[in-house]
């Protein structure tokens, strides 16, 4: 093992992408597309929904006052102005009518003596009176239904409090111990770094290695002094050089556009990316010596996308995957670095915290650059 | 083992699953000749050449390199390989293909500057050095390729096809080429399946599905049987051997 040879193999590669504009515009400008595409289209918060209302509330004269007050009207006004878009209407026949044509998503029905039961049963907390506030739903977009199954009861609840009731219980989540007003970009940023850096440069590698094979330059390359173990080390140098930049560009803008949280040390998480980029350059060379020309590493896009897009807890958490599918989330290398780089950018974890995490890394690119060299090795047959 | 073959092999077979690429080749190829192997396509002729650079490892038999068996890197240092594909980094300039090498060869920076001037010389594209290779006629890439197999001053080259696909011209000029090199004492193995070019080899060797059916100087080849050129004997040679 002769450092030195490596290293002008990981000069060449960076030497190449001087002049190789579309390869760098696909590892820098792809990154910055992924983060605001993903970033904007899946922040998590349903918007805009449509409603109708059905207020039958008669509202209640409360003595002293000279004039009724209709409490349905207060939790009107306290529904999310964000998440719901609240239209009238005078009958359920008009809002059903309306949720079947497609023009709204529910309708929230008041009953006529809402204010008056309300009051009473502050008034005399022993009435066994209840009262009902009925939402109707298309559930068959399951996550518009509950956004507005939420508001309403937010709205409810808050209602409450502003007329100065106590709630006989009350959960509270807002002191949290690690992410404290986490949005959904800190969760998320985390996962499409390491989502990225493992795509990007197993497609590089995959690719750069096909080109490296039908063009005669390996065969050459090793006719030379060069070994296989300097070819998989100049290019691992060479891609977690790139993959940390990747990273820098990405948390760049997830700092500045996205506001993004991080308590942590930033140095680790760019280890960990560099572990994953290790990973994925070793996956690349490695399924390189199963295609015999570029196109046919095109077929291997899906086989690397699908399972890290769905099982890596990048978009979802692993614990949101079925129990008998998550020993595969075990089994890709992303979800160990998405892991870790969420602990420590959000929980603020240093290596003692994530060492499963370091280790598992660790272990698959000692394992897949040993399986990288082996592959290279075995051409010479 | 004589010191003054370049190669000696024994009885050299490669199979492929069933195929089989090369069947037992004895060769030996003098040191400073230039070798010629012979054949149509799927002759064998690159999985020779292939097995001497230690690309291949053959299924039985041997091979010698210097006097040493193959494969052994420590003989790498001293052969050169210029593939039949174009084996170049299209991306980088003609100066960062032959730097490369020479830096894989663990030649100091000055003296690859050396090298590169008087290669760059020899295949006539001294001011092509910073232009990429991509933006190279298909010539141009031939010789540049040439040079890179030859930045170290290898005492063996072996050239894959290196006239394959080049225009008459410039296929004059690589025989030039090669005939300086021989003057320097460099020993050449090259493959070809123009039998006309065969012509300037010292000896050639002539390969058919994986045999070697003729072996000697052209001029024997073709006094032998009864032909005025190498196209004539080969066709010769394979009906005698169809016949046997």
């Amino acid at each position: 093992m002769d450092i030195r040879r490596a290293l002008s193999i990981t000069k060449r590669i960076f030497r190449g992408l001087r002049n190789d504009k579309r390869t760098l515009g696909l590892m820098f400008i792809a990154p910055i597309i992924a983060i605001f595409v993903f970033g904007l289209a899946f922040s998590g918060d349903v918007k805009d929904v449509h409603v109708v209302v059905v207020n039958h509330d008669e509202g209640y004269h409360i003595p002293p006052a000279a004039v009724p007050v209709w409490i349905s009207k207060m939790i009107i006004s306290n529904l999310d102005k964000d998440v719901l878009k609240v239209d009238y209407v005078d009958t359920e026949e008009e809002g059903v009518k309306r949720v079947q044509k497609g023009g709204a998503y529910g309708l929230i029905i008041f009953p006529e003596h809402l204010t008056r039961d309300i009051y009473n049963k502050i008034q005399t907390p022993s009435l066994t009176l209840s009262t009902t506030i009925q939402v109707r739903l298309d559930k068959s977009n399951v996550n518009v239904a509950n956004a507005v199954s939420k508001a309403v009861t937010d709205a409810v609840f808050k209602t409450v409090k502003e007329a100065g009731q106590e709630m006989p219980v009350v959960v509270d989540a807002e002191d949290a111990i690690y992410g404290k007003g986490a949005k959904f970009m800190d969760f998320f940023v985390p996962g499409i770094m390491a989502f990225v850096v493992f795509l990007l440069t197993t497609l590089l590698t995959l690719i750069s290695f096909v080109g490296e094979r039908t063009s005669g330059n390996l065969e050459r390359l090793q006719a030379t002094p060069l070994r296989e173990s300097e070819i998989v080390i100049g290019y691992a140098i060479a891609f977690s050089i790139i993959g940390m930049l990747q990273t820098v560009v990405l948390l760049t803008i997830g700092v500045l556009v996205f506001n993004i949280m991080i308590v942590g040390n930033i140095f680790l998480a760019f280890l960990v990316i560099a572990l994953l980029a290790v990973v994925s350059l070793s996956l690349g060379i490695l399924l390189s010596s199963l295609a015999k020309r570029e196109a046919q590493a095109i077929q291997f896009f899906p086989i690397i996308v699908l399972p890290t897009f769905l099982l890596a807890g990048i978009f979802w958490p692993v614990e949101a995957i079925p129990s008998w599918l998550r020993p595969l989330s075990y089994a890709i290398p992303p979800s160990y670095a998405v892991d870790a780089t969420r602990s420590v950018m959000l929980r603020g974890w240093g290596a003692g915290g994530i060492w499963v995490d370091l280790v598992a890394l660790f272990g698959f690119a000692v394992a897949f650059l040993g399986l990288a060299v082996w592959s290279l090795k075995r051409g010479r047959g | 083992m004589k010191q003054s073959y370049a190669i000696e092999t024994k009885n050299l077979t490669k199979k492929f699953g069933s195929f089989t690429a090369l069947s037992d080749l004895s060769l030996k190829i003098e040191s400073g000749a230039i070798h010629g192997l012979l054949g149509p396509n799927g002759a064998g002729k690159t999985t020779a050449i292939k097995i001497l650079c230690g690309l291949l490892k053959p299924t039985a038999g041997e091979a010698y390199i210097f006097g040493k068996k193959v494969p052994d890197r420590s003989i790498l240092p001293q052969i050169g390989y210029m593939p039949q594909e174009t084996a170049l980094y299209l991306e980088l300039s003609v100066h960062h293909n032959l730097a490369l090498y020479g830096e894989l060869y663990g030649m100091s920076r000055g003296r690859i500057a050396e090298r590169e001037q008087e290669l760059l010389q020899f295949i006539a594209l001294e001011k092509w050095s910073d232009v990429p290779v991509s933006n190279l006629s298909g010539g141009m890439k031939h010789r540049v390729s040439l040079a890179c197999s030859m930045i170290h001053e290898p005492k063996l080259l072996f050239l894959d096809e290196p006239t394959v696909g080049v225009d008459p011209e410039l296929r004059a000029s690589f025989w030039e080429y090669f005939n300086v090199l021989k003057r320097k004492g460099i020993t050449i193995v090259l493959t070809t399946h123009y039998m006309d070019e065969a012509q300037h080899c010292d000896k050639i060797g002539l390969l058919r599905q994986g045999v070697l059916i003729a072996e000697g100087a052209p001029s024997d080849i073709t006094r032998q049987t009864n032909t005025t050129n190498l196209e004539d004997a080969f066709l010769v040679l394979s009906r005698q051997e169809v016949k046997a």
